[in-house]
């Protein structure tokens, strides 16, 4: 019964949000970014890549166009004898070390935000309207410590506003590097409001910055928090097994919807059971198989992981938006292997914890989110990680 | 060089060509290996290019409806066991389709074919270092295409038949778990002889270009072709090695109990991957470095231009070969290797670009200031060199953990590769074809075909893998036997590039059956001119049984004969 409820739950969804993450039909480019990281992916496509692969494309075909124009039997009779010149030679392999150069700095960034998974932290105060020093506690491994800066955001919510501060013209910290920061504001934070500390060396561009400040690197930073939640991909001939260890460890399996219980559009995507995660929290995904090697891709967040027997691989994505994202098995695993699809489905906080209830229920376990404990897993998102 | 061809004309009279059953069966002569190596790789081509075709055929629009035909007994009413049986035949279709166009069509035909034909001539050689072993090394591989072809009718997964795992044969699918039928091991035997058969080779060559080398021709002034067999030769014999300690060790985890890549014993399938990279990466290179050298001779034979640069395009060639050696885990890149190995094959991959450059931008300097005459083998290789640029831009994209997260094992890597070998490989392979066509067999061709050929072929490869760059932009996976609606506009055209590029191979038939049977021109010894330099054209065409008898020589102090 429950089941159907959460499958009737999520087709609801679908109608509103597939159109924004399925492939579009002659599409020619990146399927939507659903996450600052994958925004970060589609600039380094767009805005890196295409450039140069498009530039050196035109540039050899135009040479070739030239010669062929220039230097045919006709227009040049006899040939020149010359077969050396070094400073072209020297041009046409430094000028590519420069490029590739230009290739590889946002190149090695984007890998390693994409191959760490973030360990933000963040701890929320009350504000009293007198309060002004506030303990971050630094306990993070010496390698990802916070010591400058950039490795620190400090966050007023009154409610009705929410407001970054600045370093140094709103607030000062002391004890950079040690195993506590203390963070002392200029002014108090008014009472009722919320002081968030947000720590840590996992930092990505905020979505929708321009993509002229992306070239400069003048983004507006955050800091990303650690996974909220990990879940547990497991690959087999031919479906997928998800499990939710943070939440009693549940189980269920995720097979390709039949035909006739789903739309032109969304066959060979769609699933019976979709995973559900929740929005704007980092997903820590874990993957392994049970027979051969899988892939598990979502395009819509850049992310592609084998599921590999006998290994735990494991990766992070954390979707800026509710809706259902899709992707499809990666890796050959046999007859079935178009068959085996991957369909996210992305709640509110709210929606996740009914979702993960009614799914603790079908394994016959307690709830897990009273109503207080709705509120309080959504004040403090973050907080209870690590 | 007249003097040579003096020699050539010389030994002509004195021609005796064993009969029929000893020459073509007990070969141990070069220019017949060479042709056999030919005939292979045309018959290996035909069925490769034909397993494209049924693949093209059901992916040209969504829903499992061609391949049904073949699986079925009322394909109005297919069974679900038969559908099942049709998307097995799909997977086989792309594992046979790559291993035959790899091990099959394109190393027989550059290394065999070419290689055997033109490496001993070019460096005035009389035959090969191991004239027996090359025999051999042809029969091996006669050995292995039964084998694999054996392996295609023998169950691999259940009934179904022939090994469906993909042509990079990870395990556990082409273990006991995945595919426990003997086509696997039908398959690995198969790619055993391939391989002793490639190493014999590569060692022949070697020893050949090492030691028969015509007094004066030192390694310096070389001919560019046969660097880029000695280079490939070398990759050959480090490389092959290692794909047969992987496939054995494969083989006794399928037979013997061993579990050196099952998880459950001890193992480690991501061990299978860096042991088949570490050859399958060099492996690429070995396809495709034999077409730089050929094209390197046909862009300066009708330039009329000696090659530019041309000890910086040989030891580019050197450096792509060398720096093939430590890249290979970038094929690897979602297998789950810790981000720092990952940056690294990113750094080291993208060397690759710079020595690529330097032969694009050689190539296209040997034209400057040239005399170009665009005769058919001229036409592919100006059109290798700018699909081979296309290719080899999307490759450097690749390159990019960060982005091929996204990219890989999408029809965005399938474009790219067949970018470089499909269009860049066979378009060298086709211009090295028109280019010898009239020394190895004596006759012409009629050049309006070959134009012909070109145009159709050039225009349908392009409509096949150019749209499949989109595909894979919009997160298409490779190996799929069916896909999503949104991906048919695309797919549909691709199937479509395929039809014309049938119409090419169509072009390409008529154009050989005419020169054989109609048009029937004799060649001359040179047909191309004062821009073909190499030892080749001194000689008759076709060049007699034996050549020279008395060896070439050179003048330390002269020109490089390429």
């Amino acid at each position: 019964m429950k089941k159907t409820i959460s499958g009737l739950l999520g087709l609801s969804v679908m109608a509103a949000s597939a159109a924004y993450a399925l492939p579009e039909p002659g599409g020619i480019d990146m399927q939507p970014a659903a996450s600052a990281l994958a925004e970060e992916v589609h600039f380094f496509h767009n805005g890196i890549l295409m450039p140069i692969m498009t530039g050196i494309s035109l540039l050899v075909l135009a040479l070739l166009i030239w010669v062929m124009v220039r230097y045919n039997s006709k227009s040049n009779p006899v040939a020149k004898k010359f077969s050396h010149n070094t400073l072209v030679e020297v041009i046409w392999t430094g000028i590519p070390i420069l490029i590739l150069l230009i290739i590889a700095l946002p190149s090695f960034e984007l890998l390693f935000k994409e191959g760490v998974t973030p360990d933000g932290k963040q701890v929320v105060a009350r504000g009293d309207g007198q309060t002004v020093d506030f303990v971050f506690p630094n306990d993070f491994p010496e390698s990802r410590m916070v010591k400058r800066a950039d490795h620190l955001q400090v966050i007023v919510d009154t409610g009705a506003e929410r407001r970054t501060l600045k370093h140094r013209k709103d607030f000062s910290v002391d004890g950079w590097g040690e195993s506590d920061l203390v963070v002392s504001l200029n002014e108090p934070a008014p009472r009722g409001s919320s002081v968030i500390l947000r720590g840590g060396r996992s930092t990505q561009n905020v979505t929708d910055c321009p993509t002229a400040k992306r070239y400069i690197d003048a983004c507006e930073k955050e800091i990303v928090l650690a996974p909220t939640m990990t879940l547990k991909v497991t690959g087999r001939q031919w479906g997928w097994n998800y499990a939710y260890p943070d939440f009693g460890d549940f189980e269920f399996l995720s097979d390709m919807a039949p035909e006739d219980q789903t739309t032109p559009e969304l066959y060979r995507l769609e699933v019976d059971n979709r995973v559900v995660v929740p929005v704007g929290e980092t997903v820590r995904v874990t993957t392994t198989a049970s027979d051969v090697i899988h892939s598990w891709a979502l395009p819509n967040f850049a992310l592609k992981i084998d599921a590999v027997p006998g290994r735990f691989n494991e990766t992070w994505f954390r979707a800026e938006e509710e809706g259902v994202y899709y992707g499809q098995c990666s890796e050959i695993c046999g007859i079935r292997h178009a068959f085996m699809p991957i369909a996210v489905e992305v709640v509110s906080r709210p929606k996740f914890e009914a979702w993960v209830d009614s799914q603790r229920a079908l394994a016959g376990l307690e709830p897990m989110f009273a109503d207080d404990n709705v509120k309080l897993a959504q004040a403090g998102a973050g907080a209870q990680a690590e | 060089m007249a003097d040579a061809q003096a020699h050539g004309a010389h030994h002509d009279a004195h021609d005796h060509t064993p009969p029929f059953f000893v020459r073509w069966f007990f070969s141990t002569n070069h220019k017949d290996i060479g042709t056999l190596y030919l005939i292979f790789a045309i018959i290996a081509g035909i069925v490769g290019g034909a397993m494209s075709g049924l693949m093209r055929w059901e992916l040209a629009e969504p829903g499992v409806t061609i391949l049904t035909h073949w699986t079925a007994a009322n394909p109005a009413d297919v069974q679900p066991d038969e559908y099942t049986a049709a998307y097995n035949f799909y997977n086989v279709l792309t594992t046979y389709h790559g291993l035959i166009m790899i091990f099959f069509m394109v190393m027989p035909a550059l290394i065999g074919g070419v290689g055997n034909w033109f490496v001993p001539i070019m460096i005035g050689a009389p035959d090969m270092a191991f004239p027996r072993m090359n025999n051999i090394s042809f029969w091996l591989y006669g050995a292995s295409g039964i084998l694999i072809t054996m392996s295609l009718f023998v169950p691999g997964y259940g009934s179904n038949l022939g090994f469906g795992g993909g042509w990079v044969l990870y395990p556990p699918l082409s273990s006991a778990t995945g595919n426990p039928g003997p086509a696997m091991d039908l398959l690995i035997l198969s790619l055993h002889l391939a391989g002793a058969s490639s190493i014999l080779g590569a060692i022949n060559f070697i020893t050949t270009i090492f030691n028969m080398r015509a007094p004066g021709m030192t390694l310096h002034k070389m001919p560019l072709f046969a660097w880029a067999v000695l280079v490939t030769a070398f990759l050959l014999v480090l490389s092959l090695p290692v794909l047969a300690g992987a496939i054995t060790m494969l083989l006794t985890d399928r037979n013997f109990g061993t579990s050196f890549f099952d998880a459950a014993g001890g193992g480690d399938p991501l061990l299978f991957q860096h042991l088949f990279w570490f050859f399958g990466h060099p492996e690429v290179y070995i396809l495709i470095l034999p077409a730089f050298g050929i094209i390197s001779h046909i862009v300066s034979t009708f330039s009329r231009k000696p090659i530019f640069g041309y000890l910086g395009m040989a030891y580019a060639m050197v450096a792509i070969g060398f720096v093939g050696f430590i890249v290979w885990a970038h094929h690897m890149y979602t297998v789950g290797l810790s981000v720092n190995m990952k940056a690294y094959f990113v750094a080291a991959t993208m060397v690759i670009a710079v020595p690529t450059g330097i032969k694009i931008f050689s190539w296209i300097a040997t034209m400057w200031g040239g005399s170009i005459q665009f005769k058919t083998p001229m036409v592919w290789a100006i059109g290798f060199i700018f699909l081979f640029t296309v290719g080899g831009v999307t490759g450097v994209l690749l390159a990019n953990a960060g982005i091929d997260h996204y990219m890989h094992d999408t029809y965005y890597v399938v474009a790219h590769f067949h970018y470089v070998l499909s269009l860049g490989a066979v378009f060298g392979i086709f211009a090295g074809w028109y280019y010898w066509f009239p020394k190895m067999t004596g006759k012409m061709y009629r050049e309006w075909l070959g134009q012909l050929h070109f145009w159709v072929m050039f225009i349908g490869v392009n409509l096949i893998f150019f749209p499949q760059h989109f595909l894979g932009l919009q997160g298409m996976p490779r190996r799929y036997i069916d896909y999503p609606e949104a991906f048919a506009y695309w797919h549909g055209v691709s199937s479509l590039g395929y039809a014309v590029t049938l119409v090419g191979m169509a072009v390409f038939l008529v154009a050989m059956i005419d020169a054989f049977f109609i048009y029937r021109k004799k060649a001359a010894a040179n047909p191309w001119g004062e821009g073909a330099t190499t030892l080749e054209w001194t000689l008759p065409s076709p060049p007699p049984f034996h050549q020279f008898n008395e060896l070439p020589r050179f003048d330390k102090n002269a020109a490089e004969f390429h």
